[in-house]
Formats: C-alpha cells, sequence, structure tokens
C-alpha cells in the first residue's frame, strides 16, 4: 500500500461517520469501524459481501439500491440521502448517506465510498418537538383567554385560536410581527414595551397590566395583560407568553358599584347636612347657654360623616385596618383645628391590626370623643401634641389617648361639659365591652388606657381596607 | 360684604346655607342647577365668590364644569366647592386654581370659617 493510502485509512478510522467502500459490483471493499460499531457487525462478515446481502440482506433497502444503481453511475456524488428502514439487529433507523464515486489513474470503474451518518436521534428529536409542539398549541387553542406566544425578539411565534378570533385576524398575519404592530397599534404603548423587555432577561413576569381601548370590531375594551418566561428543557431559547384577559365586563361593574356608592354617599351626606342645618337652624332661636349643646351635636354628626366613607366600605366584607384609621380620623381633626387650636398636634402611633367593620363606627366615636375633649380641655394655650396609638395585648387592643396638656386636675372648663364627654366616652366603651384602666399617677397631662377585647379580626382572613 | 352665589340641588340645603352666609351679612345669589348658576353669571350682576355642589342633579361632576365656565366668565371669581364624597383625583384635577373645599356636612362654623379663607384669597 502507498503511503497515501496509509494516511488516507487512518482518517477513515478515525471519523465518526460510519464509511464503507464499494466496488463497481457493489461488493464491500471495506468499512471503518464507526460502521461496525453502528450496525453491530464484524470486517469477516462485511468484507467480500454484497451490500444487499449484508447481514441476513437487511440492506437490501428499496432506496439503496435506487441510489446505487439509477443515481450513482450518473453522477460524481450524492449528499443527504436519506434512508429510513427498520433492521432487524439494530431496530429502526434513519440513515443520511453521502456517496461519491473515486476514480483512480486506470481504474474507470473505481469504487464508491458510503458514508453513512445515523440520524435517527436527530430525526426522533424532532418529531417529538413537533409533537411538544401541536400540544402545546392544542392546549394553546383550548384556552378561554386569548394568548400568544412570542420569540425573544418579541415578535409571535404562536396565536391562540381564541386571540385570532378575538382580535379578527389569521394565523398568517401575526406570526412574526411584533405585537405592538398588530391592529391599530393599541398595544404599542411605551410602558408595556418596558415591562415586556424585562420578562425574559430578568425573568420578571408582569402581572395585571391593564390596557383600555377602542379595538376594532370590539369596541371599547378593557384588557388585563399577563406574560411569563416558558423554558423548554434542555432548550436554551426562552419564549414568552402572553395573556390577554378581558375585563371589560368586570370593570364595568366595578364602576358601576363606585358610582352607586357615590350616589348613596352623596345622598347620605346630603341627609346629614339637612340634620346639622337643621340644628344650626334651631340654635338661632336657642338660648345661649344651650347653643353648646347643639355644637356638640353637630360636631358629632360631622365626625360620624366623616368616618363614614371609610365605614360604608365595611359593606364590601372587608376589615377596618386600624392604623391606617386612626390616622385618618387624626387627619380630619387635625384639619378641622384652627385658629386658637390651630398649635395642637395630633399624632398617630399604632400597630398594624385590624378590627371587625361592625365595631369600627363606635370605635372611631370613642377616639373621636376622647381626642375632642383634648382639644378643648387639655390646651388652654392652644398648642401641645395628642397621640392616638393602638396596640395588641394579648387578644385585646389597647387604645390610648394621651396628651401632654395641663392633665384633668387642673382643667378649667365647666364640670358639665366635661361630664357629657365622659359620658359618651363610657358609652361607646360599654358598646365595645372594653373597660377604662386607671391613669396612671404623676403623669403630665391627660393618657386615656382603653382595653378592647373582642375587637381583632385575624389578619389574612379578609381584606384590610385602605384608609 | 360679599355676594355669593350659592348652587345646590337640594333645596332645603340651600336654604340651610344661604341662612347660614347671610348670618354673617354677606348676600347671597341661589340657583339648583349650572344652567341657573350660568344665567345669573351671565348676567351683570356683581358676585364676589360661587359657592357650588359638586354633585348637582344628574351631573356627577357637575360643579366642577359650572366652576370652570364660571371662571371663564368672571376671571377674578373666587370658588368654595362642596361635596358629600371623598374628593377623588379626577375631581381634584378640575378644580379652578386657588379653590377650596368643605366636605359635607358642614356646620355654620366650618362653612363661615371656609368662606372666610376663601374670601381673604
Amino acid at each position: 500500500m502507498a503511503d497515501s493510502e496509509i494516511a488516507a485509512g487512518d482518517i477513515v478510522e478515525t471519523v465518526p461517520s460510519a464509511l464503507i467502500i464499494l466496488d463497481q459490483n457493489l461488493i464491500i471493499k471495506s468499512a471503518n469501524r464507526a460502521f461496525y460499531q453502528t450496525f453491530r457487525t464484524s470486517p469477516q462478515e462485511t468484507e467480500g459481501s454484497l451490500i444487499y446481502n449484508l447481514g441476513n440482506r437487511q440492506w437490501d433497502i428499496p432506496a439503496l439500491r435506487n441510489l446505487l444503481e439509477s443515481v450513482i453511475p450518473h453522477r460524481a456524488s450524492v449528499e443527504g440521502f436519506e434512508v429510513e428502514h427498520d433492521f432487524p439487529t439494530i431496530g429502526r433507523r434513519t440513515m443520511l448517506v453521502n456517496a461519491r464515486k473515486i476514480l483512480r489513474g486506470g481504474d474507470h470503474d473505481g469504487y464508491i465510498l458510503l458514508a453513512i451518518e445515523d440520524v435517527s436521534e436527530e430525526r426522533a428529536a424532532r418529531a417529538e418537538s413537533r409533537r411538544n409542539w401541536q400540544l402545546t398549541q392544542s392546549i394553546v387553542d383550548t384556552i378561554r383567554d386569548p394568548l400568544v406566544v412570542l420569540e425573544g425578539d418579541m415578535t409571535i411565534v404562536t396565536a391562540s385560536k381564541a386571540f385570532l378570533k378575538m382580535f379578527g385576524i389569521t394565523e398568517a398575519e401575526t406570526r412574526g410581527r411584533r405585537v405592538a404592530e398588530l391592529g391599530q397599534h393599541q398595544w404599542d404603548v411605551p410602558a408595556l414595551r418596558h415591562l415586556m423587555e424585562k420578562v425574559l432577561p430578568e425573568n420578571k413576569p408582569i402581572e395585571s397590566f391593564e390596557i383600555e381601548d377602542n379595538f376594532p370590531g370590539l369596541g371599547l375594551r378593557v384588557f388585563n395583560l399577563n406574560a411569563r418566561k416558558i423554558s423548554q428543557p434542555g432548550n436554551h431559547a426562552h419564549r414568552m407568553l402572553l395573556v390577554f384577559e378581558d375585563i371589560t365586563d368586570r370593570k364595568q361593574r366595578e364602576r358601576d358599584a363606585l358610582v352607586l356608592t357615590n350616589e348613596i354617599s352623596h345622598r347620605i351626606k346630603n341627609n346629614l347636612q339637612i340634620v346639622v342645618g337643621l340644628i344650626a337652624y334651631e340654635a338661632k332661636f336657642t338660648e345661649a347657654s344651650c347653643v353648646q349643646g347643639y355644637k356638640a351635636m353637630q360636631a358629632r354628626i360631622g365626625a360620624i360623616a366623616q368616618l363614614y366613607d371609610l365605614i360604608s366600605q365595611s359593606s364590601l366584607g372587608r376589615t377596618v385596618a386600624v392604623d391606617a384609621y386612626l390616622r385618618e380620623i387624626a387627619k380630619v381633626m387635625s384639619a378641622s383645628l384652627i385658629g386658637d387650636a390651630s398649635g395642637i398636634k395630633i399624632e398617630v402611633n399604632a400597630e398594624a391590626l385590624e378590627i371587625d367593620p361592625d365595631h369600627a363606627v363606635p370605635f372611631g366615636l370613642l377616639v373621636n370623643e376622647l381626642a375632642t375633649n383634648a382639644i378643648k380641655h387639655a390646651f388652654p394655650h392652644g398648642d401641645g401634641h395628642i397621640t392616638l396609638s393602638a396596640e395588641q395585648i394579648g387578644d385585646e387592643i389597647e387604645l390610648v389617648v394621651a396628651d401632654d396638656g395641663i392633665g384633668i386636675q387642673e382643667k378649667v372648663v365647666t364640670r358639665i361639659a366635661q361630664k357629657r364627654g365622659s359620658d359618651y366616652v363610657a358609652i361607646f366603651v360599654r358598646q365595645l365591652g372594653g373597660t377604662i384602666l386607671p391613669a396612671p399617677p404623676d403623669e403630665r397631662g391627660t393618657i386615656v388606657r382603653i382595653r378592647l377585647p373582642l375587637l381583632l379580626v385575624s389578619s389574612g382572613g379578609a381584606t384590610p381596607l385602605a384608609a | 360684604m360679599a355676594i355669593i352665589l350659592v348652587v345646590e340641588d337640594d333645596a332645603l340645603i340651600r336654604m340651610v346655607a344661604e341662612m347660614m352666609i347671610q348670618d354673617w351679612g354677606h348676600e347671597t345669589l341661589s340657583a339648583s342647577d349650572e344652567d341657573e348658576a350660568l344665567a345669573i353669571l351671565r348676567s351683570s350682576q356683581r358676585i364676589d365668590a360661587l359657592f357650588t355642589d359638586i354633585y348637582l342633579k344628574a351631573s356627577v361632576l357637575g360643579g366642577c364644569n359650572l366652576a370652570s365656565q364660571a371662571i371663564a366668565l368672571r376671571p377674578q371669581l373666587r370658588v368654595l366647592y362642596t361635596t358629600g364624597n371623598s374628593p377623588t383625583e379626577k375631581m381634584t384635577a378640575l378644580f379652578v386654581a386657588g379653590a377650596h373645599c368643605l366636605g359635607k356636612p358642614y356646620t355654620q362654623q366650618q362653612l363661615q370659617d371656609s368662606v372666610a379663607e376663601m374670601l381673604a384669597t
């Protein structure tokens, strides 16, 4: 053998593809190691055999016959000829055959080199991928909410039937296009684009991004958009699932409820305004000594009305967040501090506790009464601090209304007015089933501590109201 | 002493409000809706301030619309709104510059303070 043949033999032995060399009569002259390993045969069984007779004629494949007898004689080479066959020894295989005629000097018939690549696994994976895709598509099509699957570059890979139906477009019109380009560019919203760009690189899903627009053929619609990254095991390419939830009806119901709430609030407040106005009218013709009582009555009606907006939401079956509620009361009371009382600051120091909405009215009125007493009596010089606190002690709430004023002993107010205020405190505490704790001695100002059981609602049960 | 146009769709509330305002020596003009109020605003009648409910009959933000039109007619007019609803951002965005808002129910004292504050600005 010439040196060049030895070198060629080494190459033939080391290439991963199965190689065989046939003479012009299709007799196997030689094969490489890869061939023997792939097809589980040996040189003894192979060399000198007609290729079709190899391994109990398992290579007698019509497609191969066609290649060798009809195609090769007319062409110098053939590439990518696919042969699928059920081999008794190794099972069903798909092979990619490359064939080349080798002509050597003085030898006109020459040889045929066949390079056989087993692509069965690749083909099976492709078929599996196709089946997976069909499965995905069928799942996609059964989901009622319209959805699309996007590539990393935001172009649409597939759109569900619900999506196509809702937006009146064909699959061909969506494929390869960006969501922002669809329809009349309703989805071309900078904020949405910004969020979508983060879904894949940062694995940051989009939760409930709301878009309201006029959609052709649909009219005014509100959609909630949700998006998340979808990954296939073993596949590095990630895609995004973008779901369009039509919340138009829900939105409308919410708006109707809001209109109704506003309407009811308007009527209730108007009625309370009439009551307050009539009291004001009566006060005009009342002896001066009684006017204070009329004014106090107006203030309490005002307090109920001011708490109404918070309390009215309790009809939704939610709890009332004590900290937010106290802040709201403080805000409303602070806003009413004018003239001589404008130097009084009302602060809130409360834990995040939730109370039953049924108790919110007496609780709010109790706080209002205590704080009003402090405003009226604790600060003859018109400045000071009032602190509204609430903390959980065991299964009770301790409400503390404290001021740094002149203290209860030195009050210069009339006993009667004070007594009435305290009566109201006692009434509300009794209504709430609570107890007033004795005031600690030698404290500066006035501190009222009240323990209120049975008010707490365990958090997590109901949705707290944001005040 | 000022002349204040009181716009309120509830006759009883309007009457009491006018009574309260008159108590402090001011004069009042009254209207129950936007059209009546605009007719007065378009006249040559002297008017220093507008005190209007926001929710006027069928119009949820009727008082806001009215005040905007009123300011277009009389740029010097002071405005005080009143409403039984919690003022929303949508609502306050429609307020004319420098306007005040008084929640219902208001006491005579609260109305007096708000009117005094409005007239002082």
